[in-house]
């Protein structure tokens, strides 16, 4: 079978330091799901983590599964081979747990598959005492009610704890001998966990929702979970080197968790909060022994945005004395054009570098103000300028289109800041001959939740290709090339973003008709999930483009990330005022994710003189 | 001719690692010297790397006993330390089982060994024998094989004079052992065409699954390629 496949090595496991343990001696068994491909998941940080987490446990053996590809999918349907683990071999179906890791709404109908492809009940009220529990977490975990009908739990935020606890809780009801339900109950006690089917939803006649009514004892509102200490907090030195190729096939480091920065649009930067760096020490400590474990020669540092980390520069000097020496390729991706330091980058780029990158994500300064996205056209240029003088010829540019106060004055604004990338290039390129590439790209603007345009509209596919074709015919100069996204997936994205639990039913028709591995282009069919939503019943308009008021209860709203609602709101209506918020570090704006910490006191409001000296 | 370099590695490719793809071998053993503390020669230039060189591409899906790899140690110990330190650190199913100063260019590599188990879920056809004898005792055997090069998208290999010798063994009831010294390169022989060139000639007695292992490596002049 497997030589009939695409790239079979991803199916098999046996990659070093893939973690295999004696059956007999384990009694707890975990079946991490990741919904897409191996090359996908085995790139994500939070699945190592967790997988070594749950892996140090005595008598635990978490293992791994990803979504096959449609051949290997094939297949497995036409030989009745039941989706599997990559350390044994063995059915998840038999497992304790199978939980799914989800980063993004488009893997929802690759859940459904892997459940049904497993043999597992695919709706929580089907399964038995037989049956593993289907738990989930992950960036979507926090608004999830769309996959309310198949998860039996969710755990909101950082799993590092709250999944050990879960594990427990699970062996005390083992030992003594309660059901599924009971375990359930409890578990919904816990902090950071979400038992959606201990929840009762009750809609409106115009279709918003009435109420969200706990039962058995749940609380009204599930706050997520963070790692207090992350120099404490486990990370993986030690972990699976994958045998064939992934999309990020190297050392990652995570530096800090967390943004300091407030852009409006953007839903880690309110989810992830408080910020909470690692030492440079330890990360150093850590960078290198991960290398001298994995073999390899590239490590990434990552974060939401890394030139915002206090200790880079002393961390930037700590990995490449070790690094250079060994030809180990470092790299920091996520410097912002305003505090983007030549010296460092200079420091870390031995070649010189021929192309930069930048989200100015809207074309006006208003606009950007709106966003709140503090990047400035002098901060852009002046970026610019240095990397033209050093001989660099390419410039790529990320926008979005349809961000709420959007007028065709910022759309043309976007056309405007090209040209005057390239007149910066005219005046100081230092080789002319080379010519110059400036890439304009466009996506098309989904509104997610916890986020101050939580309450937004979607600007309709129509005003969008509009806007798409206003910034196209004004772009003349040959030297901007301008792509834009496709906005059938943006549209689906921000029905599911916002969906309520009804949207369940819809999920499944799709998933019905053949939707799976959404994600990619050649599987993702528009009219598929428009036939989807027509059979559950449901109006995607009203989940896309509808503008929610206030008072309204949103489908998320017994979650919190921390960040209260009130500041949300304020901050949308700073949004339509174009006014800024300033950052995390210049002043405390009292956003509320800070009493999610023992100490009280986020990294973001400290003095540089108070900065963790250990 | 390309440069040689001071050291080989003979190891075998079996079991889960007969999925790992040529190019994925290079960097698993690549990222293994590192892990081993084992100090090889990198490439020059921008996008320096530990160099390793396959002397030939095991197709996806083959095992082999006689896989022979070179590099260039630069840190100083007895050789036959190196497979342990390699064995303790590589992925499941590649297993080094010698590490010598090189000697044969990559070029004199000219024959394989190979065990074809050809299987059969209903029990080995009768006259299945007699059906390779018929097809390889011809004078000659044209077949056409794929390439991306020629223009025509493929080019007419004759097999006879690749296949140096052959044998059938019966192994059990559903079992068919053909054991083959083929040619290895300019050209080389993979034994897949061989089977494909077979199931043409005698569709009714192809087998339902093929297992195929390098077992052994030869110069021209019958001496172990080394």
């Amino acid at each position: 079978m497997l030589l009939r496949v695409q790239k079979p090595a991803r199916y098999v496991g046996g990659e070093y330091r893939s973690v295999m343990k004696d059956r007999a001696k384990v009694d707890l068994r975990f079946a991490f799901c990741f919904p897409d491909t191996y090359e996908i998941g085995m790139s994500n940080l939070g699945m190592r983590i967790l997988y070594g987490v749950m892996n140090e446990m005595e008598g635990v053996w978490c293992e791994r599964c990803f979504a096959p590809w449609g051949d290997m999918e094939e297949e497995m349907r036409r030989a009745g081979l039941p989706l599997y683990a990559l350390e044994s071999g063995d059915p998840i179906r038999d497992f304790d747990f199978v939980g799914f890791s989800l980063g993004y709404e488009m893997a929802y109908t690759n859940v459904l598959n892997m459940l049904d492809l497993a043999g597992i009940p695919l709706h929580t009220w089907e399964r038995g005492d037989g049956d593993p529990i289907v738990i989930a977490g992950g960036t979507c975990a926090y608004h999830c009610e769309p996959l309310a009908d198949f998860i039996d739990l969710f755990s909101l935020g950082e799993g590092e704890d709250v999944t050990r606890e879960m594990l427990e809780l699970y062996r005390r009801g083992k030992r003594e001998g309660w059901t599924r339900r009971e375990y359930l109950r409890r578990a919904a006690q816990m902090p950071g966990l979400y038992v959606p089917s201990l929840y009762d939803v009750r809609y409106r006649e115009d279709g918003t929702i009435a109420s969200i009514t706990p039962r058995d004892g749940a609380p009204a509102v599930v706050t997520k979970r963070i790692v207090q200490d992350l120099d404490r907090s486990y990370y993986p030195v030690q972990t699976i080197v994958p045998s064939t190729e992934i999309v990020h096939d190297r050392v990652m480091l995570e530096v800090f968790r967390g943004c300091i920065r407030g852009c409006r649009f953007c839903q880690a930067g309110f989810c992830y909060r408080p910020v909470r760096p690692k030492s440079p020490q330890k990360l150093i400590e850590q960078g290198i022994a991960a290398c001298r474990d994995s073999g390899y020669q590239e490590m990434t540092l990552s974060s939401l945005s890394t030139s915002d980390y206090r200790g880079l520069e002393e961390l930037c000097d700590g990995l490449l004395d070790y690094c250079e020496s060994r030809n180990i390729n470092l790299s920091v991706p996520s410097l912002r054009a305003d505090n983007f330091s030549t010296a460092l980058q200079q420091r870390l780029q031995k070649a010189r570098k021929s192309s930069f990158t930048f989200a100015p994500e809207a074309g006006t300064q208003r606009l950007r103000d709106a966003i709140n996205k503090n990047v400035t056209e002098e901060d852009l240029l002046r970026s610019c300028r240095t990397l033209f003088e050093g001989g660099g010829n390419a410039v790529k540019l990320y926008f979005m289109l349809g961000l709420p106060t959007e007028t065709d004055e910022d759309v043309l604004g976007i056309a405007d800041l090209a040209q005057k990338v390239y007149l910066t290039w005219k005046q100081y390129a230092s080789n002319r001959a080379r010519g110059v590439r400036i890439t304009v790209s466009t996506s098309f603007f989904v509104p997610k939740p916890f986020t101050p345009f939580q309450w937004e509209g979607q600007i309709s596919m129509e005003e969008y290709r509009r806007r798409v074709n206003l910034l196209r015919s004004s772009i003349r100069n040959k030297a901007i090339i301008y792509n834009w996204h496709d906005p059938d997936t943006s549209y689906v994205e921000a029905v599911l973003a916002r969906g309520d639990r009804r949207m369940g039913r819809a999920i499944e028709e799709v998933w019905r008709r053949g939707g799976r591995l959404d994600a990619w282009s050649e599987y993702f069919q528009f009219d598929r999930w428009m036939e989807g939503f027509r059979a559950a019943g449901l109006d995607p308009d009203f989940y896309a483009l509808r503008e929610r008021r206030r008072e309204e209860i949103l489908p998320w709203s017994m979650v919190s990330v921390g960040v209260r609602p009130e500041y949300l709101w304020r901050e949308r209506e700073q949004a339509y005022r174009a006014a800024i918020t300033p950052d995390c570090r210049h002043r405390c704006m009292g956003c509320g994710a800070d009493r999610l910490l023992c100490s009280g006191k986020c990294d973001a409001v400290l003095p540089p003189s108070a900065e963790k000296e250990d | 001719m390309a440069k040689m370099h001071s050291h080989r590695l003979r190891y075998e490719k079996s079991g889960l690692a007969v999925y790992i793809s040529h190019l994925d071998t290079m960097a698993c053993f690549q990222r293994a010297f590192l892990r081993a503390g084992l100090e090889i020669w990198q490439t020059e230039g921008f996008n320096r790397h530990a160099y390793v060189s396959i002397a030939l591409p095991l197709p996806v899906g083959f095992s082999s006993g006689c896989e022979v790899m070179e590099f260039d140690l630069q840190t100083e110990l007895p050789l036959d330390e190196v497979p342990a330190r390699l064995n303790a650190v590589l992925p499941e199913g590649i297993r080094v089982e010698a590490c010598y100063p090189a000697r044969d260019p990559f070029g004199l590599l000219r024959l394989l060994d190979w065990e074809i188990r050809l299987e059969y879920d209903n029990g080995v056809p009768d006259g299945v024998e007699a059906a390779f004898s018929g097809l390889l005792g011809r004078d000659s055997l044209v077949v056409q094989k794929k390439s991306k090069k020629a223009r025509r998208g493929y080019t007419e290999v004759d097999l006879i004079p690749l296949v140096r010798s052959w044998s059938l063994t019966r192994e059990g009831g559903e079992v068919l052992r053909l054991d083959c010294r083929l040619a290895a390169q300019n050209p080389g022989l993979n034994p897949q065409l061989l089977l494909e060139a077979f199931a043409a000639h005698a569709p009714a007695l192809a087998p339902d699954f093929v297992r195929c292992r390098r077992v052994e490596a030869w110069r021209e002049d019958g001496e172990r390629f080394r």
